[in-house]
């Protein structure tokens, strides 16, 4: 039981953590919301007893990456205040939340009335449907043991993924440089 | 040095050498000869072209000269297999049936390519020419129905550039309805096509497209799924033909076309849609072939009326033989779904004639337009005065056209409407008519055009040139020979048609019934005997007098 | 392998799962290229020069292919040692404890990429010349999306999939971008990365939900926990693995761009590099599918009944959609778009037979693999055609860009008519045997309406390759626009072409309208086009490649059912 309300808790914090992210026009108090948000998902993360993922959802995503963010926002201007009252695509914003309401009734449907004759398997907050982690091991071996052991292959994919990632961006960046040169124009043949 | 390349790919056949896919692989062998050579001799194009050319038609007599006469089933056959896991096999033979559209293609070729000239770009047009043959031959040749329809359908591509690139006024619209025509109505009888093989396939536990086993087994359908393949079927082939609704391409692409494209079209790859309904239609879904024998009859009746109706009505030349053909395809169809051995007989004796005559008259057609620059029937006028020889030969190709007894026209023609009279009555009757209509719009054509008096540009207009008179002499003499000595092509194809025949009474019930009685081969000959004995066969000799004469 | 130091500073050892490295060479080749050829690169300057790169990434697929012949003897032997999945028999044999499937489908749809990366190497570097660019970056960014596209296709895992998904992904959005002096270039990477990205969205949520309702991601797990057992209806009432097979299918379909989630790939083809877009449409769609393939078959093969209609809907959709829309067109990259997504209709027809319970699901795979094989090579091939008549600038595009092309180049306008008359399925052609298994393996299911409906859209899509043919060998003077616009109107029944400005067309001689790109194209970019055209001919005659080569693929395929 306790599991459930700590479950309704976090998940509200993330929720409206990135509802903050959305609807914040000052996008310093969107980068805090989504820290909130990241709390809570490491909220969510001790709630499955993954110590470990929790704290690097912390130190990594709450404290790195968001930092990078402000720091980012920062070099911008943080005064800049976009105007939610324009519009650039007209009937985004409807489109948008239609669409996006299509998408959580898609899947609150598909969570509710699943199950078939078991019963609906609603939210519960009990642990994973895989097998529990095994207990007599600390959280950090469990993890070691499953990266570098059954997902191997997707973490060296990881750093062929970086190393795209790194190259698609240096080379995006660079300065063209290269002199403009004459160009054929399409439909003209005289030339 | 071709055979050579040839012995290779037949291992064991019953002729000296692999005869049927020389037939193909001349002309392929000739085109990828033309594509070597320099663009800017095109002298040596058409040279090549014409050789090659003759040399395939050679082959298609000696094909002629070694066949059975008395032997109804496929001869020469060459079977290998090709793709296996598909079931696709290269399987070819000539019957009764095919053997002389076989013919008709290696006689019309040369004489199309000789008759008449490439304006431009000689080298991509010869080189059509003879993919288009090996095509044509090869539709003709198939027994496996996969490879039928492949050379079916691509005999579409160089159709399509012959008629887009050298044609004349609205080419290039006219090439791409010809061509999506055609490929849209096909397309649904590749579905067809796959859905036979699968269905008979499953029962016989071997899947195959080879038409002879299909044939045998293809009782085992249900007739649902008989109708819809028969239907995806004779949609393609009434295209082709064309039948009356669906005849709208053929008028463009005839006048546009260049008129080596005009000849081929309408001598040879027309026939490829009456020929499949016979070997695809009644051969393969002869219980459904019957049942609807009745639409294709109706379809038939209405484009031979209406071909001639129209036919009367244009103004230009070269649209009026396109319609005349709209009728005379609507005659082999009533020969067809008469489904009887006169009226099967006819129809392909016919498919022949037509190819000859109306062949023959575009060839002239042509020569009048590049004389004259025209084929407005309003503008011509009184050629027989400056062109005699033009004239002659033309009344001879168009008497021919209209069925005069003595020439080739008519035996078809007979034959169709007895077999039809007999089996069809009510449309034979109203078919008849179409033979009047016929003289009607011809001749008034010829009057207009080669009587009265010569005016303006006409008077210049030169005769035949000997090279000419060459290029057409064997189609005149094919349509003398045949009208008056038809006996040994007859005894060709009846034996195949009988067998059909026989072949449709097993599948049919109650087939028989309404057959007054099989034919026998002789029966056709005396018919026709007495027909000329009744006081027409004067006429012809008449008309080779007058010939001599001028 | 991997020592971990432990609470009480024991040093506890991890052994890693047994790899055999020999059957992951054809990866490794193409994933160790990539990073090879940017570090040498960076390292020794001279080598960035334009010849290296396209030789070296040349080689490199050259070799991956190679490495495919032992991988695919000993696949065919059945002799694996290291992980097995099942009985050993059963399911895709693989290595690196199951993440990684080896087996004959792998094998051949690694060599399709092999193919596409070779083809479009050549076409790329007559492409860097004339545009002025260099840089091995295209090159490198290519291979490293090739091996993405490998690890996609052999991927038993559904983490593993995604990660080859992105690899692939990432790489081609920026190569898209990549011609830095275009707008357009920038504009098309930049859509095709935010619809891309919502797409992994899909794929990835698709993916939780999956591991959500089985409790695996690997798919011999997610195959064993569904109602496989005989006798049992093949259809689920869990709605989170009906949800997560929906979100997957989206998450695909816009990767193959199959309709309604192709909006992208007209704009994204018509502003990316020409050559690159030859790479998206062959070696980035061929990896899609056979993902979406492996997964759905395999791991969902349990559920076909469910996904079966949904596959349907989404391929008539493509075939019909895609052949319409394309009428409209007069870029012809545009309207290669919009044939690649009828195409695409044609391979989910291929997967919807391929998923039949009875003798239509081999010949539906079979028929997957002939259409990705004869696909990549016939589109290649065409966008090499489309590169070089692009000029210097890539913008020449428009239909009269090609007006003429028959006396100009005739070598490359008989080429293009090859390619485009095997698209639309022309006999002695691979396009045609492509087609015709389609329909055979539709026929042999007994889905007979989605044949006959799947060849009448090839019909309208046959309309497309025949006004490029006009263009390119029937009109050379001022009766292009009527011509071309009636021709349309006959068969689209009235419907007119939008654009009407064409009237304002140079009138020049045909001498002068000819671009020494046209004339005298890079000799390699020719090579690429003339082998494109080759091979499309020689599968025109041999669709059978010879051998059982294809019916092994297959089977390896289908091995679950």
């Amino acid at each position: 039981m306790v599991d459930v309300i700590v479950f309704a808790v976090a998940g509200l914090i993330v929720l409206a953590g990135g509802l903050g992210v959305v609807l914040n026009s000052n996008p310093v108090r969107s980068a805090l919301s989504l820290v909130a948000s990241f709390f809570g998902v490491a909220v969510l993360f001790v709630l499955q007893e993954a110590h470990f993922l929790a704290l690097v959802q912390i130190v990594v995503y709450a404290g790195a990456i968001v930092v990078l963010f402000l720091f980012v926002i920062m070099l911008l201007g943080v005064d800049e205040v976009e105007d939610l009252s324009i519009e650039p695509l007209s009937g985004q914003r409807i489109g948008g939340l239609l669409a996006g309401a299509a998408l959580l009734v898609f899947l609150l449907g598909g969570l509710f009335l699943s199950g078939g004759d078991e019963g609906a398997v609603a939210v519960t907050g009990t642990e994973s449907v895989t097998q529990p982690i095994d207990e007599t091991q600390p959280n950090i071996d469990n993890l070691a043991t499953d990266l570098f052991g059954r997902n191997v292959l997707a973490f060296e994919a990881t750093a062929l993924l970086l190393t795209i990632a790194t190259v698609g961006a240096v080379v995006l960046v660079r300065n063209a440089g290269a002199e403009d040169l004459s160009v054929d124009e399409p439909g003209r043949a005289d030339h | 040095m071709i055979p050579v390349a040839l012995l290779a790919a037949e291992s064991a056949a019953p002729a000296p050498f692999a005869l049927l896919p020389s037939l193909i692989a001349v002309p392929v062998l000739t085109a990828v000869f033309i594509a070597l050579l320099p663009a800017n001799r095109g002298d040596f194009a058409k040279a090549a072209a014409l050789v090659g050319s003759t040399i395939t038609g050679a082959i298609s007599l000696f094909v002629l000269a070694v066949f059975e006469k008395g032997d109804p089933g496929f001869q020469l056959v060459s079977q290998h297999s090709w793709v296996s896991s598909l079931g696709l096999s290269w399987i070819l033979g000539v019957d009764g049936i095919s053997l002389f559209l076989v013919v008709l293609t290696g006689i019309l070729f040369p004489i199309a390519i000789v008759t008449t000239e490439a304006h431009h770009e000689p080298k991509p047009y010869y080189l059509w020419l003879m993919l288009l043959m090996a095509g044509s031959m090869g539709a003709f040749l198939a027994l496996d129905l996969l490879l039928f329809f492949l050379f079916f359908e691509v005999v579409l591509v160089p159709m399509y550039f012959l008629i887009g690139g050298w044609g004349h006024g609205e080419r290039v619209k006219a090439a791409m309805k010809f061509f999506l025509y055609t490929m849209a109505a096909s397309a649904l009888m590749l579905v067809g096509i796959v859905s036979l093989a699968v269905l008979v396939g499953r029962e016989t536990g071997v899947p195959t497209f080879d038409v002879r086993v299909l044939a045998e087994n293809s009782d085992v359908l249900s007739h649902t799924a008989a109708l819809l393949i028969f239907l995806s079927f004779a949609t393609a082939f009434a295209v082709k033909v064309p039948l009356f609704p669906l005849h709208t391409w053929l008028p463009d692409a005839h006048t546009e076309a260049p008129t080596a494209g005009s000849v081929i079209l309408a001598g040879v790859m027309l026939k490829l849609g009456t020929y499949g309904f016979i070997r695809f239609g009644l051969y393969l879904l002869p219980e459904i072939a019957h049942e609807l024998a009745w639409i294709f009859l109706t379809l038939g009746v209405v484009g031979i009326v209406y071909g001639a109706a129209v036919a009367t009505m244009q103004k230009d030349l070269k649209r009026l033989v396109a319609y005349s053909s709209i009728a005379h395809l609507g005659f082999i169809v009533l020969g067809v779904f008469a489904m009887n051995a006169q009226g099967l007989t006819g129809a392909v004796l016919q498919m022949v004639n037509h190819g000859v005559s109306t062949g023959a008259l575009f060839i002239l057609v042509g020569w009048v337009y590049e004389r004259r620059h025209t084929r407005e029937i309003a503008l011509l006028g009184g050629l027989q005065g400056v062109a005699p020889i033009m004239a002659a030969v033309f009344t001879v190709v168009m008497l021919s056209s209209i069925g005069l007894p003595g020439l080739n026209g008519f035996v078809g023609e007979f034959l169709i409407l007895l077999g039809a009279f007999s089996s069809a009555r009510w449309w034979a009757v109203v078919g008849v008519s179409g033979v009047i209509l016929a003289a009607l719009y011809l001749l008034w054509a010829y009057q207009r055009v080669f009587h009265g008096p010569v005016s303006g540009d006409n008077e210049k207009m030169s005769d035949l040139k000997l090279s000419e008179m060459f290029g057409i002499a064997p189609l005149i003499a094919l349509i003398i020979a045949m009208g008056v000595y038809p006996k040994p092509i007859l005894d060709r194809i009846e034996p195949s048609v009988d067998a059909l025949v026989a072949h449709i009474g097993q599948r049919v019930d109650g087939f028989s019934e309404q057959e007054p009685e099989p034919v026998a081969p002789a029966g056709v000959d005396e018919l026709i005997a007495t027909a000329e004995a009744s006081g027409h066969g004067g006429e012809a000799e008449a008309q080779e007098a007058e010939e001599g004469a001028e | 392998m991997i020592a971990l130091v432990a609470q009480d500073t024991q040093t506890v050892a991890l052994p890693g799962p047994p790899v055999v490295w020999s059957l992951l060479w054809p990866f490794l080749i193409l994933a160790v290229g990539g990073v090879l050829l940017v570090t040498v690169t960076s390292v020794v300057p001279v080598l960035r020069g334009r010849s290296f790169p396209a030789a070296f990434t040349c080689l490199t697929a050259l070799a991956s292919g190679l490495s495919l012949i032992p991988v695919w003897q000993r696949v065919d032997r059945l002799d694996l040692v290291g992980g097995t999945i099942g009985s050993g028999t059963e399911g895709p044999r693989s290595l690196v404890s199951g993440a990684y499937a080896v087996d004959g489908f792998t094998v051949f749809v690694t060599g399709v990429i092999c193919v596409s990366v070779f083809l479009t190497a050549l076409l790329l570097d007559g492409y860097l010349r004339r545009e002025g660019l260099d840089g091995p970056e295209w090159y490198v960014l290519m291979l490293m999306s090739a091996s993405g596209g490998v690890l996609l296709a052999s991927a038993n895992d559904l983490i593993v999939s995604f990660l080859g998904l992105e690899i692939l992904s990432i790489a081609a959005y920026v190569m898209a971008a990549l011609h830095l002096r275009r707008a357009e270039s920038q504009e098309a990477g930049f859509k095709y990365f935010v619809l891309g990205a919502l797409a992994s969205a899909f794929f990835l949520y698709g993916i939780a939900l999956v591991y959500g309702a089985t409790g695996s991601t690997t798919l011999q797990g997610i195959f064993a926990a569904g109602p496989n057992a005989a006798g049992l209806d093949p259809r689920t009432d869990s709605s989170l693995i009906l949800a997560g097979m929906a979100l997957l299918l989206v998450g695909f379909a816009f990767k193959v761009s199959a309709v309604p989630f192709h909006f992208w790939a007209p704009d994204v083809y018509q502003g990316a590099p020409s050559p690159v877009v030859a790479f998206m449409a062959s070696g980035v769609k061929v990896a899609g599918f056979a993902g979406l393939a492996r997964i759905f078959l395999y791991a969902f093969q349990p559920y076909w009944a469910d996904w079966r209609p949904a596959i349907a809907a989404l391929a008539v959709l493509s075939t019909i959609v895609g052949g319409l829309l394309a009428l409209a067109q007069r870029n012809v990259k545009r309207m290669l778009a919009y044939s690649s997504i009828n195409h695409a209709g044609f391979m989910l027809l291929a997967i919807h037979a391929a998923a039949s319970p009875d003798d239509g699901g081999q010949r539906g795979a079979e028929a997957l693999l002939f259409y990705l094989l004869a696909y990549t090579v016939m589109v290649t091939g065409t966008f090499g055609v489309a590169t070089i008549v692009g000029g210097r600038g890539d913008g020449r595009h428009d239909l009269d860009d090609y007006r003429g092309l028959s006396r100009s180049n005739p070598l490359l306008a008989g080429v293009m008519a090859i390619l485009l008359f095997s698209q639309a399925g022309v006999p002695f052609t691979s396009g045609f045997f492509a087609k015709f298994r389609v329909i055979g393996a539709l026929a042999s299911d007994g889905s007979y309406a989605l044949g006959g409906a799947a060849m009448l859209a090839a019909v309208i899509s046959a309309v497309l390759y025949l006004r490029i043919v006009v263009s390119m060998f029937l009109i050379d003077n001022g009766e292009a626009h009527e011509a071309d616009h009636e021709a349309v109107d006959a068969v689209a029944g009235g419907r007119a072409a939008p654009e009407a400005e064409g009237d304002t067309l140079v009138e020049a001689s045909p001498e002068a309208s000819v671009l020494t790109s046209v004339r005298a194209p890079a000799p390699t970019a020719l090579l690429a086009v003339c082998l494109a055209a080759a091979v499309t001919l020689v599968l025109g005659l041999l669709p059978d490649l010879g051998g059982g080569i294809l019916s092994d693929a297959a089977s390896a395929l289908l091995l679950a059912g």
